[in-house]
């Protein structure tokens, strides 16, 4: 560390940066789909419920 | 080549470089860059930015102008009309310019390039829309590394945008003191608490803040690939799409509360309009524009309108009406006359100062000259030899002592301008120009004149 961090572009640092966000970004993305997955199973059988019952 | 050839503002990049040439500006590709640049016009990638318009579009020129060792080819760009600078743009110039970065990245990316420089100033305005002009940003895309460009993104475009966002204030003028983008220790630092509550800021501002200082690991086994990058600039998008700047100025509501719908208005549209129609030339500089009103009546008459003022909220809301009306011969800035920006950049020159770009035509000056003389102490004589070295043509508004706007004006003030009368303003100005005519605004004390240059100052 020390002086060795004036002297480095601080552009090049970012890649790093960018590698954990995007890990972030993807769990996020797992969950929410997970999470619209639940959701639409759960609409989807009770939109199918409906006919039946006027039936 | 001698480099006294090149453009004082294009140094920074081993690619290429931009020079003048009898009265044009070109753009150099050098060897090193040949292999970047056939790739981005083999892909179809230039082709298909042109046609979305969001490309300079340039003509190649297979003449080695500056016989330099360094040549692959020349190109001549399409000509800018106006320059104009992030630090002088509202806040939804700097978003659109953004969106257009990120969006530049989506497609060249499908074509097996990537934007390597993403900052602000490489977009220009042109007909009204965001445009890039640094053709020599693309390069072959390594799926393996993520966007080179990032931080220079978040610097110059997401921080100022935030900031903005958050403070409702003008943070995009701070590009003129940070022209590679505000250093996110900083903006760290000062936004405020509230901006916690959104996880983009966590994720764009304090993780990098915290990790910059940490040392540079490399780049081996990165992990990274094309999904990821994408899914990057979705985000970074879905964020901008996010950042408001509305608010409510002193001046944003100047027409509709005050002026609106009332008889000055139409009146002092007929002079100017009857003026408008004796100016010669193509170009106009409305100082002190406000929401425009003036401007696109001169844009409608087919002049080619800079409209600038120092409230923002003005300027932006102008630019959001010439974005809906697709009005191409407007250009909005926020620039304050009593303070232009200057030269800046290295030596100076990188940046030309407002004053030399703004050399027009004619300057309109509608209602404006009370805040110069009595709000910021500019003499009579200062302000008239600056309108004729800005343009040979003048139309401008004289606001007397008695009217309302200039009593407000002297509400808190001592009244130590015993000059301020409309026979000291026409006897100064007549030092430079003469009156071609003068126009009382009925029912009002102001007076509207078209003025010409004396000589060839």
């Amino acid at each position: 560390m020390g002086i060795t961090i004036l002297y480095v572009d601080p552009g090049s640092g970012s890649y790093l940066v960018q590698v954990i966000i995007a890990a972030i970004l993807g769990a996020l993305f797992y969950f929410k789909s997970g999470w619209l997955w639940v959701k639409s199973f759960f609409s989807r059988t009770k939109k199918n419920d409906t006919p039946e019952k006027k039936i | 080549m001698p480099d006294s050839l090149r453009h004082p503002s294009s140094f920074k990049d081993p690619s290429g470089f931009v020079f003048p040439y009898a009265g044009k500006i070109y753009r150099q590709v050098n060897k090193a860059f040949a292999e970047n640049y056939d790739l981005f016009i083999q892909t179809g990638l230039y082709d298909l930015l042109r046609n979305r318009n969001v490309i300079i579009r340039h003509e190649e020129v297979k003449e080695n102008l500056l016989k330099s060792g360094e040549w692959y080819l020349t190109l001549l760009p399409e000509q800018i009309s106006f320059w104009s600078y992030p630090y002088e743009w509202c806040f939804d110039q700097l978003k659109d310019a953004a969106l257009l970065t990120l969006d530049l990245v989506k497609i060249s990316v499908e074509k097996g390039l990537i934007v390597k420089d993403a900052t602000p100033f490489n977009i220009q305005f042109v007909k009204g829309r965001p445009v890039f002009i640094d053709t020599l940003s693309f390069v072959k895309y390594d799926e393996s590394l993520p966007w080179i460009a990032y931080r220079q993104f978040c610097e110059g475009f997401l921080y100022p945008l935030l900031l903005s966002h958050y403070y409702k204030k003008n943070f995009q003028n701070q590009l003129y003191i940070y022209p590679e983008g505000i250093p996110v220790d900083l903006v760290a630092k000062i936004l405020p608490a509230k901006s916690n509550l959104n996880p983009a800021v966590w994720l764009h501002v304090h993780l990098p803040n915290k990790m910059g200082k940490k040392r540079n690991t490399g780049n081996s086994n990165l992990n990274f690939n094309k999904k990821k990058l994408l899914t990057l600039i979705d985000h970074l998008r879905n964020v901008l799409l996010k950042l408001d700047h509305t608010y409510t100025s002193a001046w944003s509501k100047y027409y509709t509360e005050t002026i609106s719908g009332n008889e000055y208005i139409e009146k002092k549209e007929k002079i100017v309009h009857k003026m408008l129609q004796q100016v010669e030339g193509k170009t106009i500089l409305d100082i002190g524009a406000n929401l425009g009103y003036f401007s696109i009546l001169a844009a409608k008459n087919n002049y080619s309108v800079v409209a600038i003022d120092n409230d923002e909220q003005s300027i932006n809301t102008l630019y959001k009406k010439i974005k809906e009306q697709q009005l191409e011969n407007i250009l909005p800035l926020c620039v304050d006359i009593s303070n232009p920006s200057g030269g800046s950049g290295f030596a100076n020159t990188e940046r030309n100062p407002f004053n030399e770009r703004a050399k027009t035509d004619a300057v309109m000056a509608l209602a404006l000259v009370h805040h110069l003389a009595i709000g910021k102490n500019i003499p009579f004589d200062l302000m008239a030899e600056y309108f004729s070295k800005l343009a040979p043509q003048l139309i401008i508004e004289f606001v007397p002592k008695e009217d309302e706007k200039t009593k407000l004006l002297l509400l808190n003030k001592k009244d130590i301008y015993p000059n301020y009368s409309a026979e000291c303003f026409e006897n100064t100005f007549l030092k430079y120009f003469q009156i071609k005519e003068r126009e009382n605004i009925n029912g009002s004390e102001r007076i509207i004149y078209l003025m010409k240059r004396i000589g060839n100052k």
